[in-house]
């Protein structure tokens, strides 16, 4: 017989191994999927967590992945480590990445030293700007961020489709939805020749280092904990709740506006509809995969980053939908949120009574 | 026929703790027995084995020699054990009425017929379909008890009834109780208020550390020798000393108003008072009159007028509670486990929540955690924190503990006036004893204090002058001498 017992305190190791539980349970239910869907599940799992990142390529392929993933997940924590419910990252780093895209467009064949930071300095602000929007209203109307956060996303997908089909599509782009390239100093550079893997991957880890240090050893650090635990304590203690709101709102924006530059200067060099397969949202998942933690997010984002890979290859080379990546992302969360009833209940086997 | 209730051999063990080591007792119909034992003493999981809220690991339960499998309240309600807990089961929002008949399978208009007999019979006069909400604490009990009594229970058990209610309503309670008892109810009281032992009862039960330490019959006993049996040591009697009254004004509050949006929150209304250096003032009154919104406006989590408080010649009204407590004010919230502390985080992290210019917990915006930890050391020994690791985390002391490092953090700054809410709430006697001294020697420092507080006791042996609040609205304040505590339950429930 099962018998469910509550735990006295979570445990530690519990909290870490949750995770990798949750990844596992995927790992079996997308095998099961994929044995009702007719294919083998042995194989299609192997094309899609391991062929991806077997050569050099797709080793390149998955740091560039994870690199958005992971900048955009150590902002967000910032939010959800404060009890602050930033969902729309999405838009932050759409709006960066307008923002970006317009200085870049400025130094349109121009080149110069300045340029790129100038182009990343853009992006930063930009999605520090769209992420101030819902941290005003919450402090001084008292709206509900999640909502607002999340509205303006499709905002800014909105902006930015009418900014590349009107007033900044390519002149010589025969009406294509896109802007002109970006000249060569308002790009990333890549990291080795033929792949396209790029600088961006620094502006990821510097975040990680710093939000390692924010969160463990500074007084901002220490009152987003308290204020995580509970608001009510963080007004005892006489913390100045709406500046924090709107700082860690703020950087939240900035690492998503960061992203967005990393895409746009990056791989894609120019400004279109789709500069981003949802990174802001699947980043959500990634921060709490991560436990909020900055080594837990790097792991976090590889992992996650894999399954937008292992999408393509999967369609590639067995025809299977790519939307199976995002229906691995949402197993992931759930299983995650499943296996987290064991951070507070432990299940016992107890021998048949009578 | 007499109502037979005994318990077997009842053993309950939570991980780390037996909170019921092999318990047996027998209660017979025509008494009124008394559970009595300190928080933590094992009394509310021994009922919740009665109602059936708890299965225990061993042990059975007789009703007139029928073993009760009690696997759920609902059981319990079958085998006609009434249960009344602290806190009310009842729907704000739906009348009275239909709060009565919620788990009944009964026909409504018999019911009410049966109600209104009930109501007639003891003498309880309530609207029975007004909202629950308009009630006063006194009828909501009332209620419960007339929902139990539909049922006609042989058992009535009663879980610490009279901590939500005034003097009065406690003599009226008691009367009741007695009537029940007369009728062949037999009454259980669970409490550990000594008084009302010796006032309601017949047999006491006491227990400690989930053992039973004796049965005895009242009349054999006195308020010390429970005490004693209740603790398990000699406690030594807590007397202030009548202090010098200075006619040195520490802090004053003119005409402050507090007008709430929600609509759980209670409206102050036009609070004037000053305490002198070495004073204490107490506030008394029953909770939810807003003793909340008067703690929060005085520690400047609620924000009121700037000129609305003076504080040491200095007007603080629109200040947060960190630029207060640089004027050398100290807080102890009534809530220790989710406002004055947080339990996951360890306590030196504890202690850096008090961050005060002087301390240096934190430079430039880093933080300092050997300063930290130095100071939390400290206060561990200086209030006798019964542990020696910082790096604990604070949900493993117990409350009385954890009360400690809280007062221990609040006057480590050696403030000039610590505003306290319920500072006793919940501890055991041991730590009441503490953090009572403790009190009195920061009086005796010619420091204020302003304690606002449920427990009448309390604040007849701590106060100097004592005001009431009711709905807000606070009493003139009155010399503690001139009070006594059937004036103050008058006040409580809102008479002049």
């Amino acid at each position: 017989m099962i018998k469910i017992v509550k735990r006295d305190q979570p445990s530690r190791a519990i909290f870490f191994f949750t995770p990798v539980l949750a990844i596992i349970l995927t790992l079996v239910a997308g095998g099961l999927i994929f044995f009702i869907l007719g294919f083998k599940p042995f194989e299609a799992l192997k094309f899609f967590f391991i062929v991806p990142i077997a050569d050099k390529y797709g080793f390149s392929e998955l740091l560039l992945k994870a690199t958005p993933l992971c900048l955009i997940a150590i902002g967000l924590s910032f939010c959800f480590k404060s009890n602050n419910w930033n969902i729309g990252a999405e838009g932050q780093l759409t709006f960066g990445a307008i923002v970006s895209g317009g200085v870049a467009l400025l130094f349109y064949e121009q080149e110069g030293f300045y340029i790129l930071p100038t182009v990343i300095l853009a992006g930063a602000i930009g999605g520090m700007l769209y992420a101030s929007i819902p941290a005003i209203l919450k402090t001084y109307f008292n709206t509900n961020e999640i909502l607002v956060s999340l509205m303006l996303v499709y905002v800014s997908k909105l902006i930015l489709d009418y900014l590349v089909v009107g007033p900044w599509s390519n002149p010589e782009g025969f009406n294509f939805p896109e802007t002109r390239q970006f000249s060569d100093s308002a790009k990333l550079p890549l990291l080795f020749e033929g792949l396209r893997i790029h600088a961006g991957i620094f502006l990821a880890l510097a975040a990680v280092v710093i939000s390692w240090f924010v969160f463990y050893k500074t007084y901002l650090g220490f009152q987003m904990k308290v204020s995580g635990f509970s608001l009510k304590t963080a007004k005892y203690a006489g913390y100045k709740g709406k500046k924090m709101i709107i700082l860690v709102f703020l950087i939240s924006g900035a690492c998503a506006g960061l992203a967005g530059v990393g895409e746009i200067t990056g791989p894609i060099g120019q400004l279109h509809r789709e500069i981003s397969p949802d990174y802001g949202f699947t980043a959500i998942i990634v921060a709490f995969l991560g436990r909020l933690h900055p080594v837990g997010i790097i792991f976090a984002s590889l992992v996650v980053a894999i399954t937008y890979l292992g999408a393509e290859t999967a369609q590639i080379f067995m025809q299977i939908p790519k939307y199976t990546g995002q229906v691995f992302q949402g197993m992931i969360l759930f299983f995650l949120l499943a296996s987290d009833y064991l951070l507070f209940f432990k299940i016992k086997f107890i021998g048949l009574k009578k | 026929m007499n109502t037979n209730l005994k318990i077997s051999n009842v053993t309950k063990i939570y991980p780390g703790c037996v909170a019921n080591d092999n318990i047996s007792l027998e209660f017979i119909s025509g008494k009124i027995y008394a559970l009595l034992g300190e928080n933590g003493a094992g009394k509310s999981t021994l009922v919740k084995i009665l109602s059936g809220v708890i299965i225990p690991d061993e042990g059975k339960i007789y009703l007139n020699e029928n073993n009760l499998k009690l696997n759920s309240p609902l059981d319990a309600k079958k085998n006609d054990i009434g249960m009344v807990f602290q806190h009310f089961n009842l729907f704000e929002t739906l009348s009275v009425f239909e709060n009565l008949i919620i788990d009944s399978d009964e026909q409504r208009e018999s019911v009410r017929e049966k109600i209104d007999a009930i109501m007639k019979k003891y003498n309880f006069s309530i609207d029975l379909d007004i909202p629950v909400l308009n009630l006063s604490a006194g009828q909501k009990q009332k209620v419960e008890i007339i929902r139990c009594l539909i049922r006609s229970p042989k058992v009535l058990i009663m879980d610490e009834p009279t901590s939500v209610l005034t003097e009065q309503e406690t003599s009226e309670l008691f009367l009741s109780l007695k009537k029940f008892s007369d009728e062949g109810i037999l009454i259980i009281y669970i409490t550990h208020k000594l008084k009302e032992v010796m006032q309601l009862c017949d047999e006491v039960a006491v227990m400690r550390r989930g053992k039973l330490v004796s049965v005895s019959e009242i009349k054999n006993e006195n308020i010390e020798s429970l005490a004693n049996k209740m603790v398990g040591q000699n406690l030594k009697t807590i007397k202030k000393k009548k202090a010098k009254t200075s006619s040195d004004q520490l802090i004053k509050i003119t005409n402050l108003n507090f007008t709430s949006e929600d609509p759980f929150e209670t409206n102050l209304m036009d609070i004037n008072f000053s305490v002198n250096r070495g004073e204490c003032l107490g506030i008394a009154g029953i909770s939810g009159n807003g003793q909340s919104e008067l703690f929060q406006v005085l520690s400047g989590e609620i924000i009121s007028e700037k000129n609305s408080i003076e504080f040491n010649n200095n007007y603080i009204g629109d200040l947060s509670p960190q630029e207060r407590r640089e004027y050398l004010m100290a807080f102890s919230p009534e809530d220790r486990l989710e406002q004055a502390a947080i339990p996951q985080m360890k306590i030196f992290e504890n202690v850096a929540l008090n961050n005060f210019k002087s301390s240096n917990f934190f430079n430039n915006g880093l933080i300092n955690e050997n300063k930290i930890k130095e100071h939390s050391k400290k206060i561990i020994s200086d209030f006798n924190v019964n542990t020696d690791n910082v790096e604990l985390k604070s949900q493993f002391l117990s409350g009385g503990n954890l009360q400690k490092l809280i007062i221990g953090r609040e006057l480590i700054t050696s403030p000039d006036l610590l505003i306290c809410f319920n500072p006793t709430w919940g501890l055991d006697v041991g730590a009441i004893n503490y953090i009572h001294e403790t009190l009195i020697k920061i009086n005796e420092q010619n420091k204020s204090i302003i304690l606002i507080s449920t427990d009448t006791d309390e604040l007849l042996k701590l106060s100097d002058k004592i005001s009431v609040i009711h709905k807000g609205k606070l009493s003139k304040i009155m010399n503690s001498e001139e009070v006594t505590s059937e004036k103050l339950g008058i006040l409580m429930g809102g008479a002049n």
